[in-house]
């Protein structure tokens, strides 16, 4: 039973970090119908701004959390200005800017390769080690209550909505939808980066850190659906139980429990290929 | 013209410059997953030249040293030696993963230019090609399993676990072990994988505690999953030792993995204590301004054997290198103390299977060797 809780517990923090960069998807897909992998590379970076902030210079954690992700809106904001606008406003579809993106991925992770020491470096527990999961529990609820606000009860985020629901029209509705996917980027950006900084202080601050980070994501986004906000943290909360219990619990070799997730994915993919959770007509 | 005429001065005195200096090739990784390993090494050969160089060089010419990157990657590290060989190297050093190492070997052995990698550790690269323009002198990695497991045989354990990740060489070493513990009859009451990229190592630490072992053995060289697995073992507050593979002689962990790693023994090829390595240190420290790490010493030695053999071969013929660099007997940083490279009876894999210690972490520090041999 002590087992039981303890995982538990642990798995929900890792379903928290997994939800994390699954809104963060979220975000730029649902006004823009792009698809970042780069969202990895985010939270690399602000895992790496952790490094910086809160290790070498030792700044408070608030301060240190806050230029963080303050730094990671810019970052998101310049990322669609130079990655993706000009696309769109040439005419491309979606498909030339979720490519080019890939390629800020790899510049991402290259810069970030030469620029620090090549081993995994540490970032500082935002409290007692003890605590430190319902620390993350606690703050990723917040994020998700705050964007489920967002897009229920404000008149930007139905504008948001709009967007997503139907592009054109929107823009018939003198939504400007340059300034929605801006904002989609900046948003996404900073929420993948939190997902970062959160997860850092466990997986260290490491170059090759943003690759399976995104890919938890996705599968978590798969999961729990592109249409709802809650879906997202749905989706990471099942793949980290799915995941951790596998590896407890099930009577398998311990390489093998690792393709259950996967399997999971497939079976997703498969039988409910929206996701668990729709959007609302 | 009077541009023809700089560029003719220009090419004149850089042929001038390359026949006066012995140029020696390096294939190291800058940005790809050997890098933690490979970085250092790098700047132990470099630092390695320079003492050389310092020293009057060979044979009254100075070193050169032609560094490429290859990221590890086996199909870039082979058109990197042809590179390297078109620029008239006499001597190939390799310092990223062992599979690109392995390619560099299909040029080198056709081209017969000696190449040598001081540090990789897979037992194939001198098995699978018989190429005799080739050398291996860092510990192989049945040497580091069998190490581990005489030292564990010295505790008397009876019930064991086992975890290790799922890269390539964390599988490999995980294997070995697993197939030298169950050769000395210990058994292995947990044998579990964490995945790279995992956020945690909580459900196969619970696991292990479960089955009670004696010992953990751990095969991962993963720096950040292991850290994961220390974390883990903390919070679930067991009390097991851990006895790990070579890939906690990294010493990053002393920060990364703060007050996680008193008393964890590993596999090293290093000893603190011996005179070697205390000169080594002394004198990287004056020159460099900080202290080097163990893996420093791997390129050190291996720039240090090249410029041996050249100097016995008495030319920078390659045949003659060859020859002089088989009767190698040459005692360096890395290995125990009074341990001397050699390639016995045709063998090119040239670290003494009797060369590795095992140490311990003291508080975050790597400390004193409690261990040596595997007998």
């Amino acid at each position: 039973m002590q087992d039981f809780l303890e995982l538990a517990v642990s798995a929900t923090a890792s379903g928290c970090v997994y939800g994390l960069i699954a809104l963060a998807y979220l975000l730029m897909i649902r006004p823009t119908g792009i698809i970042n992998f780069a969202v990895g590379e985010w939270a690399m970076v602000a895992a790496f701004g952790g490094y910086v902030l809160l290790t070498q210079h030792e700044l408070p954690y608030p301060l240190g959390m806050g230029i963080v992700l303050a730094f990671m809106l810019l970052v998101g904001w310049v990322t669609e200005r130079i990655a993706v606008r000009p696309l769109v406003e040439k005419g491309a579809g979606v498909l030339a800017p979720i490519l080019a993106l890939l390629g800020v991925l790899v510049i991402t992770r290259e810069i970030i390769s030469v620029s620090f020491p090549p081993d995994p470096l540490p970032v500082p527990f935002a409290v007692d080690i003890q605590y430190y999961k319902y620390f993350v529990i606690g703050i990723t609820l917040a994020v998700f209550v705050a964007a489920w606000l967002f897009f229920e009860k404000t008149v930007w985020g139905r504008s948001f909505e709009a967007v997503a629901l139907n592009r054109r029209a929107a823009a018939l509705m003198g939504i400007n939808l340059s300034r929605v996917t801006a904002f989609s980027f900046a948003g996404g950006a900073a929420v993948a980066g939190l997902g970062g900084l959160l997860v850092a202080p466990n997986i260290s601050a490491h170059y090759l850190m943003g690759v399976p980070l995104a890919i938890q994501g996705f599968t978590a986004l798969v999961i729990g659906g592109v249409g709802r906000v809650e879906g997202a943290l749905l989706g990471g909360l099942l793949l980290a139980f799915a995941e951790q219990f596998t590896i407890r619990y099930a009577p398998i070799p311990g390489g093998f429990a690792q393709g259950v997730p996967l399997l999971f994915l497939m079976i997703f993919l498969i039988m409910r290929p929206t996701g668990l959770l729709k959007a609302r007509a | 013209m009077r541009f023809l005429g700089f560029l003719a001065c220009t090419l004149f005195a850089g042929s001038v410059f390359s026949q006066n200096t012995i140029k020696i090739g390096v294939i190291t990784d800058r940005v790809g997953v050997s890098k933690p390993y490979s970085e250092p090494a790098t700047e132990g050969v470099v630092f390695g030249a320079d003492e050389i160089n310092r020293k009057g060089g060979v044979l009254g010419r100075k070193i050169e040293l032609l560094i490429e990157d290859d990221q590890s990657r086996p199909d870039i590290s082979a058109a990197l030696a042809r590179k390297l060989i078109d620029q008239d190297v006499v001597f190939i050093l390799s310092v990223s993963l062992s599979p690109a190492t392995q390619q560099q070997q299909t040029v080198t052995m056709e081209a017969k230019v000696p190449q040598m990698t001081p540090m990789n550790s897979a037992d194939y690269l001198t098995t699978q090609l018989q190429n005799p323009y080739f050398w291996q002198t860092g510990p192989l990695g049945s040497v580091q399993g069998a190490t581990l497991l005489a030292h564990a045989r010295s505790k008397n354990l009876k019930r064991v676990a086992l975890i290790t990740d799922n890269s390539d060489l964390g599988q490999a070493i995980g294997k070995a072990f697993k197939g030298a513990l169950e050769k000395a009859n210990i058994q292995i009451v947990a044998d579990e994988v964490v995945a790279r990229g995992a956020t945690t190592a909580m459900p196969q630490m619970q696991k292990i505690r479960a089955a009670n072992p004696e010992a953990m053995f751990l095969a991962g060289v993963l720096t950040a999953e292991n850290v994961l697995i220390f974390r883990a073992y903390k919070e679930l507050g067991v009390k097991f030792p851990i006895h790990s593979s070579y890939n906690l002689s990294v010493p990053i962990y002393e920060t990364v993995a703060k007050g996680l790693i008193d008393g964890i023994t590993f596999v090293d090829a290093y000893d603190p204590d011996k005179p070697e390595v205390k000169a080594f240190v002394a004198a990287y420290r004056k020159a460099m301004g900080k202290d080097p790490q163990n893996l420093h010493g791997y390129g050190y030695d291996g720039i240090h054997l090249i410029a041996d053999a050249i100097r016995r071969a008495g030319s920078t013929d390659k045949e003659k290198i060859r020859e002089a660099m088989q009767k190698t007997d040459y005692a360096g940083v890395m290995g125990k103390k009074g341990m001397k490279y050699t390639f016995p009876e045709g063998k090119r894999a040239g670290f003494d299977p009797d060369g590795m210690v095992v140490r311990v972490y003291e508080k975050d520090k790597q400390g004193r060797v409690v261990y040596v041999g595997q007998k």
